[in-house]
């Protein structure tokens, strides 16, 4: 007998005991059951109980998308303990900096990181213990405050340990670059992931039925969600770490008969433009949906993807953030064609309001903040008031993001609060110039900022990272530009790298692209510069 | 040693190891271990396609012809032969 979820692993538990033989992950080889990875998760909570382990202590995660992670993290809730998704993506250096931030009591990490923590002192950042999931056989011993969870966990009971968990208590912190300043650790709570979850699951209509590709990493929001959500419903995900090989992703879909692929803006060009999706038209029968979050996608793409995705798969956009848990508002599909640039509306529990700078309503059509309330907003950052308080308040989550809801109700971004320009006097959406470059056909990515000219003013720049090898492309989508726009609307100059610089979460990062900009540009066109390909 | 292996071997060192020195197995997953990311693959294929003369075609991009150092020799040998 199942009850309402409350708490983050009651989605697990659940479905557990409704389908416990039934495949929740598929991962290379390997095929695991809801029953097994609950009593794995339980093992795991009773061998950090035993650890000293208690309410609200930190767990780290550091361990690539995996059947082990998805124990790990259920099992760190089941003890009560907040869990830490760490970036695999991190360096050394900044691996220690958060470590150094976040007080963990455990660090648990995958057989990959092994050689990176070894050389760690625990006592430096607090750590009692260092847990490794299959340490190398070749290794010396673990020996000390480091252990090998797989001697650890044989001998703990596969019991729910069954803890007096309050569901308004921290659950999850995740961290967040952001473009600017030192990543902050967002804290969210029970309630926050589990009321998201569930208004997931209902704007998606997902089922037990329903089989996901995760090529998005679960230490990312997003990628946390697809757990979240199928396991909430007792569907299967199907892990594949290795995207950049997109034939053999889409070869997976197909056997695995996905119905669901979830992706970033990047993930939808790398399946636009390397990838054979349109030969994979009719061997996805059952993929229902694609949905999009993680930024603004041109319209160019979209229009492209519904061209070549098979004919009853629908494209989803959303909107969402870290600190909502994850989501705000889903675009139904169907409306899709006539509100190609929106965001959608509001899913359940959500409010989103449009707010002048003096914080009064904005009406239809009136560009604003856009501010979230709902029982996702986040608890706050992890010791961190004063950036809590610049965003939190009595009207809700200020997301930075400008944009406005036309008079049907549905919600369109239309840039960052620092993100507009002003050229010759008017105002720019640097994204309407980018929507432009892409639709070119030209570019995979690109970024346009404004620069200072030669008068004191401002005029317009960016990097593009091109779909060929043409040394004129730069040249073709100026003059592409110059036959789409007024003319202090097109670039110049724009430069062509093989790649655009990326926050942690793979959200293109403008600060750090204006930045390189200028380095490529003092360099005065030194070609051998890293990832500078030419003007 | 494998035939082509020297060259992409320079490559990946040059590219993504930055001179570390670290030590690669031939069955090393290249995007397992963390050493390329996906720009990373797009690179490598133009490289390969550059330095080799051929057209790697996008039902090619998997892992058993890209992701080791073994595979990507095998790889070649194939499209050259």
């Amino acid at each position: 007998m199942t009850t309402p979820p409350r708490l983050v692993h009651h989605f697990l538990e659940n479905s557990a005991l409704r389908f416990p033989s039934k495949t929740a992950i598929i991962h290379g080889q390997k095929r695991l059951p809801y029953d097994q990875i609950n009593r794995l998760s339980n093992q795991l909570a009773h061998c950090l109980i035993k650890a000293g382990v208690g309410p609200g202590d930190r767990v780290a995660l550091l361990c690539e998308s995996s059947a082990e992670y998805v124990s790990c993290f259920y099992g760190i809730l089941k003890a009560g303990a907040v869990a830490v998704p760490i970036n695999v993506e991190l360096k050394p250096d900044s691996l220690a900096g958060l470590l150094d931030t976040l007080d963990a009591e455990i660090l648990i990490a995958s057989s990959r990181f092994e050689l990176t923590v070894r050389p760690f002192d625990p006592s430096r950042f607090r750590l009692q213990r260092i847990l490794v999931i299959h340490p190398a056989t070749d290794s010396p011993g673990l020996s000390g405050p480091f252990k090998s969870l797989d001697d650890e966990l044989p001998y703990q009971p596969d019991g729910d340990p069954d803890l007096d968990i309050r569901p308004d208590s921290c659950a999850a912190i995740i961290f967040t670059s952001g473009s600017e300043g030192k990543p902050k650790g967002v804290m969210l709570s029970h309630i926050n992931l589990v009321e998201n979850t569930k208004a997931i699951v209902e704007s998606l209509t997902l089922t037990a039925d329903d089989v996901q590709m995760v090529v998005l990493p679960f230490y990312y929001v997003m990628g946390m969600s697809l757990l979240n959500t199928h396991f909430s419903v007792g569907g299967t995900l199907v892990i594949n770490n290795q995207f950049a090989y997109t034939a053999a992703v889409l070869k997976q879909m197909a056997e695995e008969r996905v119905t669901g692929f979830s992706g970033v803006p990047s993930t939808y060009a790398h399946l636009l433009f390397k990838a054979p999706l349109a030969r994979y038209r009719d061997r996805l029968p059952a993929l229902r949906y694609c949905s999009q979050a993680g930024g603004h996608m041109p319209q160019f793409f979209k229009l492209e993807l519904l061209k070549v995705l098979p004919p009853q798969t629908r494209l989803i956009v959303m909107y969402g953030a870290t600190e909502a848990s994850a989501r705000l508002t889903v675009l139904p599909p169907e409306s899709l064609k006539a509100k190609i640039d929106s965001i959608g509306r509001p899913i359940a529990g959500v409010t989103l309001d449009v707010l002048s700078p003096e914080g009064q309503a904005l009406r239809a059509g009136q560009v604003g903040e856009l501010v979230a309330r709902g029982k996702n907003i986040m608890l706050g950052y992890y010791r961190d008031d004063a950036a809590t308080r610049r965003v939190l308040d009595r009207q809700g989550y200020h997301t930075g993001d400008l944009g406005y809801y036309d008079e049907d109700g549905f919600y369109y971004v239309t840039g960052r609060k620092d993100d507009q320009v002003k050229i010759d006097g008017r105002r720019v959406n640097p994204r309407e110039i980018e929507d432009v470059i892409l639709e070119s056909g030209q570019a995979m990515e690109c970024l346009i900022f404004a620069v200072p000219d030669a008068y004191g003013g401002q005029k317009l720049a960016g990097l593009a990272v091109p779909v060929g090898d043409a040394s004129d492309t730069a040249e073709r989508v100026v003059e592409y530009c110059r036959g789409r726009l007024p003319k202090y609307q097109v670039p110049r100059p724009l430069l062509l790298v093989d790649e655009l610089p990326k926050n942690s979460n793979g959200k293109l990062d403008r600060i750090a692209a204006r930045r390189l900009f200028e380095e490529r540009l003092r360099r005065g066109g030194d070609k051998g510069s890293v990832g500078i390909r030419k003007c | 040693m494998l035939k082509y292996e020297p060259e992409i071997r320079t490559f990946i060192s040059d590219q993504y190891l930055f001179g570390e020195g670290r030590p690669l197995r031939q069955d090393e997953s290249l995007l397992g271990a963390g050493i390329i990311d996906s720009t990373g693959v797009l690179e490598l294929i133009s490289f390969l396609e550059e330095r080799f003369g051929i057209k790697i075609d996008d039902d090619e991009l998997l892992p058993e012809n890209l992701d080791t150092i073994g595979n990507i020799c095998g790889f070649l040998d194939r499209k050259l032969s």
